[in-house]
């Protein structure tokens, strides 16, 4: 459709107007009261404040700590997934129900995924009910509220993230490179670490930092997975809103989450433009 | 020369698709188990569960703050996806049909929300809102839900206008037609599936949202996750088995209405995956 300029500022008018009042005002009055004093003045205390503390500090490094396990994780899990996926089913059927099967839990909310774990992990979970049935163990273990449950639940809700990642590169990997190296004589396993996995590799980047960005971000899943015991910095967030009342903490806070997810993206999107200079 | 495939070779193959299906049980495992146990007949949960009964279904249609939440949950996103859709689909022509600078910032910015921490939205609407004497209110859910789902209809958009022809539109525009009547029986019947997909995308990630709700409702008004997570931190009962298999039947129904649309596969891959953005 042609347009003139006139009539695509009329079109964008009101998605522009919604954004700038109901997300960059929003983010800039947050960014604002983090630099603010209960009195009203500017001050750089919140960010001393969070910054100096030790316990911020190691909220933030367990939250990191339990993003990289994750991204790992899902790696690990995924990539084969959408190996398979992609290249060895070969009935349409088959490969619709695995995307059925990886979409799924993406429509479903955190919560009623976190409680599927509860049901599987806690103390007269499946797991543990199990293990004592063929005798393995004889108390239930604490497989519950921990970093280990953290993780799981977290790989469990990031993993078709991942996969689907990994999918829409594998989907354009030209595919007489890969017949190319075997009538060359290469076995599919050198095959696939010499052409395949590396044309892979922008869909394995792009996937890990989406997964550990959300991850960093994520609150419900450590919320009700660790009982507790373990402190992530979305939780600190919340708790400054809702049981310590420190908004301007929690803004200083928030402004550091979305600093450590933004040059994540950035990282991201590095990464893209050196691949896209690469390609041409 | 290809050389025929040795028993290492064969076991690479079986062991990638034994690796698969551990890894689809596992994604199938946890919504498996909370569907099977709403039809438990015991008070506390069992797996696998005994007996079967619908008791857990009618306790939860029966009672009123369930309903309501439901209700809630089902307004707020309906009402976020149709302002979504009327924010997006524009927003996506332009981006398609118009090249002027900054087009590709701008359009990063719309879909920002996607990979933003969510939790961070949902304080800044918080603060946002109680500065304007809106906090905790239907309206402050409903600016945090469009501006969070708004992305998934630019994306699904924006991926089928640049997969249809444009010239036919021009074609249109040169005998005659305005761009109106351009759009609305030219590019819209065929980016239809395209808008459907990301409405659906919207509707969903809309309902099941808890980060931005949390913030913005309160212990009598809230949205159905919400209402979960405030029921899980005191009870972990059949009854919140049955509202939780509940909204994994609406996932399904969702899934299978986007496949019916354009095909899960593709809408998968273009609307989740980033690597191609």
């Amino acid at each position: 459709m042609r347009f003139t300029s006139v009539n695509a500022a009329a079109l964008l008018l009101g998605p522009i107007a919604f954004f700038l009042l109901f997300f960059f005002a929003p983010f800039a009055l947050l960014i604002g009261e983090s630099f603010t004093r209960p009195d009203g003045g500017m001050t750089l205390a919140n960010y001393i404040t969070v910054l100096s503390d030790g316990y911020y500090w190691k909220a933030l490094l367990n939250t990191l700590l339990i993003s990289f396990w994750v991204t790992v994780v899902c790696f690990v899990l995924g990539y084969p997934l959408a190996y398979f996926t992609v290249f060895h089913v070969p009935s349409v059927w088959v490969r619709r129900g695995i995307y059925v099967l990886l979409v799924t839990p993406l429509f479903t909310s955190n919560i009623v995924r976190a409680f599927g774990w509860i049901i599987i992990l806690g103390r007269r979970g499946i797991v543990n009910t199990s293990l004592i049935a063929i005798g393995l163990i004889e108390s239930p273990l604490d497989l519950l509220y921990s970093k280990t449950s953290i993780v799981i639940g977290l790989s469990y809700i990031l993993l078709p993230v991942m996969a689907l990642s990994v999918c829409s590169v594998l989907q354009t990997v030209d595919r007489s490179l890969i017949e190319a190296a075997r009538d060359l004589g290469a076995r599919p396993s050198r095959a696939f670490l010499a052409v395949t996995f590396p044309l892979s590799l922008p869909g394995v980047v792009a996937g890990s930092i989406i997964v550990f960005a959300l991850s960093v971000s994520a609150y419900v899943i450590p919320s009700i997975l660790s009982g507790g015991r373990e402190m992530v910095t979305p939780i600190l967030i919340f708790q400054q809103y809702t049981a310590t009342f420190r908004p301007d903490i929690g803004a200083a806070l928030s402004v550091v989450l979305l600093a450590v997810t933004l040059l994540l993206i950035g990282a991201y999107l590095f990464f893209l433009e050196r691949r896209l200079r690469v390609a041409v | 020369m290809r050389i025929s495939l040795n028993h290492a070779d064969r076991l690479g193959r079986l062991s990638i698709a034994g690796v698969s299906c551990i890894v689809l049980l596992y994604l199938a495992l946890p919504l498996v188990v909370v569907i099977a146990i709403s039809f438990t007949e015991t008070e506390y949960l069992k797996f696998p569960p005994q007996g079967f009964t619908w008791r857990w279904y009618w306790k939860v249609v029966s009672d009123p703050t369930f309903v309501e939440a439901f209700v809630v949950s089902s307004q707020l996103a309906a009402a976020a996806t149709a302002t979504a859709l009327l924010l997006g689909v524009p927003a996506a022509l332009v981006f398609a049909r118009k090249k002027f600078p900054g087009a590709r910032a701008m359009n990063a910015l719309f879909l920002s929300p996607l990979v933003l921490p969510t939790i961070v939205l949902g304080v800044a609407i918080l603060q946002y809102a109680s500065a304007l004497g809106f906090a905790r209110s239907f309206w402050a859910l409903y600016v945090g839900h469009v501006v969070l789902v708004t992305p998934y209809v630019i994306r699904t958009s924006l991926a089928s206008l640049s997969g249809m022809d444009a010239t036919l539109e021009e074609a249109a525009q040169d005998l005659g037609a305005t761009r109106m009547q351009a759009f609305l029986l030219i590019t819209l019947p065929q980016i239809k599936p395209g808008v459907i997909a990301g409405a659906l995308f919207a509707f969903i990630n809309s309902w099941i949202n808890v980060e931005v709700s949390i913030f913005n409702s309160t212990a009598q008004f809230v949205t159905i996750p919400v209402k979960l997570f405030n029921y899980i931190q005191f009870n972990i009962d059949p009854t919140l088995a049955a509202v939780s298999a509940v909204t994994i039947y609406i996932a399904i129904l969702v899934v299978v209405a986007i496949d019916l649309a354009v095909g899960i596969e593709k809408a998968a891959v273009n609307t989740t995956a980033d690597a191609r953005s």
